[in-house]
């Protein structure tokens, strides 16, 4: 009887303990529910309907998804002159049929006092693309010149600049493990270049690129003075150039980083077993074949999920540009988020911009995927 | 010739002996590590620089570094003219509630999976731990439809209350923390009658410091930094967060780069202050989210 009744107060208090349990957690299990599985599934039906916050959401099926994904590729023949029926081109703003071009070209130009050049001039887009449609990219292959034709060219340039800026990651990488490798030698001061080195990882970006755009500012800012001081061209327009924006992006989010990934690999370097060197050095190795068969093959799952994880944020920028260019010039800096961000909440566009949202969240997750994969394969190489 | 002498050279370097190559070593890791600080800190010096000049003095050639003259004008212009004052003291209750709630939870919910059992214990950590995976761009629109039907736009509920049902991330660390604990600590609780609470309470949580030191500064400093969050709720701009605040700021005060500086190095303090006196901490934090992946 005395047994029994032990028995079953020992089962209510492990009862008990499992409520207790279950109240600690309720609430992470409602946010779950409310601002992570539920925006999930909502984001997903959103992606098939057209809602302007205003009206009600209306179903359209996969009109938005036709609209964002249908790409077309055009190759686009050079004009035709009408009266010879020459191929043009185009020199110091000047239609030049084919047989000029060698007279021209080379030739000073009388109004600017530069040499000429000439160009093919292709059919304009809207000759060749279908109605609807403008281009998204352009691109020669084989000495074609193609188009790729998108309902939503501001989306995949946006993406392409995206892609573009995260080669950053693989620069910055090398940059980071030369500095881990240097930081895991005998010497002093290791925190204190740590600290220097992680600082900017922690500041705000709103902050760190108000300080960016001083310093690429073209009259008056440090970058050009100094590039000037090593008798390099010395009159950039950082942020105002089409072909000097992403670059300089990249410089500023290298920066930012850095420090992050020299950590992770410092960490990494410190895991490497040092009867590894030992061999090495016993079989004859030097410094540069310890570093090819010890250190990078030791270091090939911090390099992966250095690259992921970068992977993942550059995918979300927003912010840095979104300050410090506004997408300029021409949009060659502008990202997908800004570029959903400004569909969703500038122009209403509820639906469509979650089409584009998963549309980045796909490739996002394809890439985390990717992590967990390769992840699984080092642990089998191990065991 | 030149060819020769300098495979002579580097050759050599190989037969040094252990201690010469040792110090070679040395020697090119300092440079290595003292260029590049250098290169990560003008970025600073050109701020605080440039915070210290009066207006004109930006257009100088070459820019002085140490400014002479040397004016605070541009300190107390940005704090006392602007709204900047006002956004750094939004910031800090923004940061500092919504730390503090989802630290609380956070630990409460790392305990529970680490030391209490019950059925479906490890389904519901997979299942939240699943949402790390979940790339935040994909439910911003509907987050931000579900606070418009809570009529909660241009308020700070957005950046706050969601944090007060705990993070992932946050959990996941103080699982690990208390799996860590010795089971055996909570036997003296569990004679004198005491519950879950209590026992977490007074036993558990005081042993977990570290890990709420190190939860608290990401936290802090996640919030501080945010600046899409606040972008999308906050609209009027009395109830901007000084990030918001300063590139408000840029657009009203463009190009007077000296009064922007001082802006930014004021938004900067709290961040360096706590990541100076706090440096332990985030060494820690950095080797755990190094493992995470």
């Amino acid at each position: 009887m005395n047994r029994l009744f032990q028995r079953k107060r020992e089962l209510t208090l492990n009862q008990r303990d499992a409520l207790w349990g279950y109240l600690f957690v309720s609430l992470p299990i409602i946010g779950f529910v409310v601002f992570a599985a539920g925006p999930l599934v909502v984001s997903v039906i959103l992606s098939f309907a057209e809602w302007d916050l205003l009206r009600d959401p209306k179903w359209v099926a996969f009109d938005n998804w036709r609209q964002l994904l249908t790409l077309t590729v055009k190759e686009v023949p050079q004009e035709i002159d009408d009266a010879t029926g020459e191929p043009l081109f185009l020199c110091a703003r000047q239609k030049v049929p084919a047989s000029q071009v060698a007279e021209i070209e080379g030739t000073i130009d009388t109004r600017t006092g530069g040499v000429v050049t000439c160009e093919p001039r292709y059919m304009p887009e809207r000759d060749v693309l279908p109605s609807g449609y403008r281009t998204a990219l352009s691109f020669d292959l084989l000495g074609k010149h193609y188009l790729i034709g998108s309902r939503d060219p501001l989306f995949w340039e946006s993406l392409y600049n995206t892609l573009y800026m995260l080669l950053a990651i693989p620069i910055s990488l090398v940059i980071a493990l030369g500095l881990a490798i240097a930081l895991n030698q005998k010497i002093h001061g290791k925190s204190i270049y740590r600290m220097l080195y992680y600082l900017p990882v922690v500041l705000p970006i709103a902050a760190t690129s108000l300080i960016w755009m001083w310093i690429f500012n073209p009259n008056f800012g440090i970058l050009n003075y100094g590039l000037g001081l090593l008798g390099l061209p010395a009159d950039i327009n950082w942020l105002q150039d089409r072909h000097t924006v992403k670059p300089a992006l990249m410089v500023m989010s290298i920066w930012g980083g850095l420090g992050y990934q020299m950590l992770i690999y410092l960490a990494g370097l410190q895991n490497i077993p040092n009867h590894l060197y030992e061999a090495a050095k016993i079989d004859g190795a030097g410094l540069l074949a310890q570093f090819r068969y010890v250190t990078w093959p030791s270091l090939t799952p911090t390099t992966f999920f250095l690259l992921i994880t970068g992977m993942i944020a550059g995918f979300q920028g927003f912010a840095q540009p979104y300050i410090m260019t506004n997408g300029g010039p021409y949009n060659s800096s502008r990202t997908v988020v800004m570029v959903i961000w400004s569909n969703a909440f500038r122009d209403l566009q509820m639906g469509y911009a979650s089409a584009q949202a998963w549309t980045l969240g796909v490739l996002i997750m394809l890439v985390t995927a990717l992590n967990f994969v390769m992840a699984r394969r080092w642990v089998h190489l191990e065991g | 010739m030149i060819t020769l002498k300098r495979s002579r050279a580097t050759r050599s370097f190989f037969f040094l002996g252990n201690r010469q190559r040792e110090l070679l070593t040395k020697i090119v890791s300092y440079a290595v590590l003292s260029v590049g600080a250098f290169t990560m800190l003008v970025p600073f010096f050109w701020m605080l620089s440039t915070s210290f000049k009066e207006p004109a003095g930006i257009f100088k050639m070459p820019p002085e570094w140490i400014p002479d003259p040397f004016t605070l004008e541009n300190y107390v212009k940005i704090w006392q003219k602007t709204d900047l004052a006002r956004g750094f003291a939004n910031s800090m209750v923004i940061a500092v509630v919504s730390t503090v709630g989802e630290v609380f939870v956070s630990t409460l919910a790392g305990y529970s999976f680490a030391r209490i059992r019950f059925p479906g214990r490890n389904v519901v950590f997979a299942m939240l731990l699943s949402t790390m995976m979940i790339p935040g761009v994909v439910t911003m629109i509907p987050a931000f439809t579900l606070f418009r039907y809570l009529d909660w736009i241009d308020s700070w509920k957005p950046l706050i209350v969601p944090l007060m049902f705990g993070s992932s991330f946050a959990i996941f660390l103080c699982r690990q923390f208390f799996a860590t604990l010795p089971e055996e600590l909570a036997d003296a609780g569990k004679i004198d009658g005491a519950n879950q609470f209590q026992i977490y309470w007074s036993i558990y949580l005081p042993q977990a410091r570290p890990v709420i030191a190190t939860l608290a500064v990401l936290g802090f400093i996640a919030r501080w930094n945010d600046y899409l969050g606040p972008l999308i709720y906050v609209r009027s701009a009395e109830k901007y967060p000084i990030a918001l605040m300063l590139t408000t700021l840029n657009t009203m005060y463009e190009k007077q780069w000296t009064l922007l500086m001082a802006g930014s190095v004021i938004a900067l303090i709290p961040i360096i202050v706590l990541f100076v006196s706090l440096q332990r901490y985030f060494v820690g934090s950095i080797a755990l989210t190094g493992i995470k992946g």
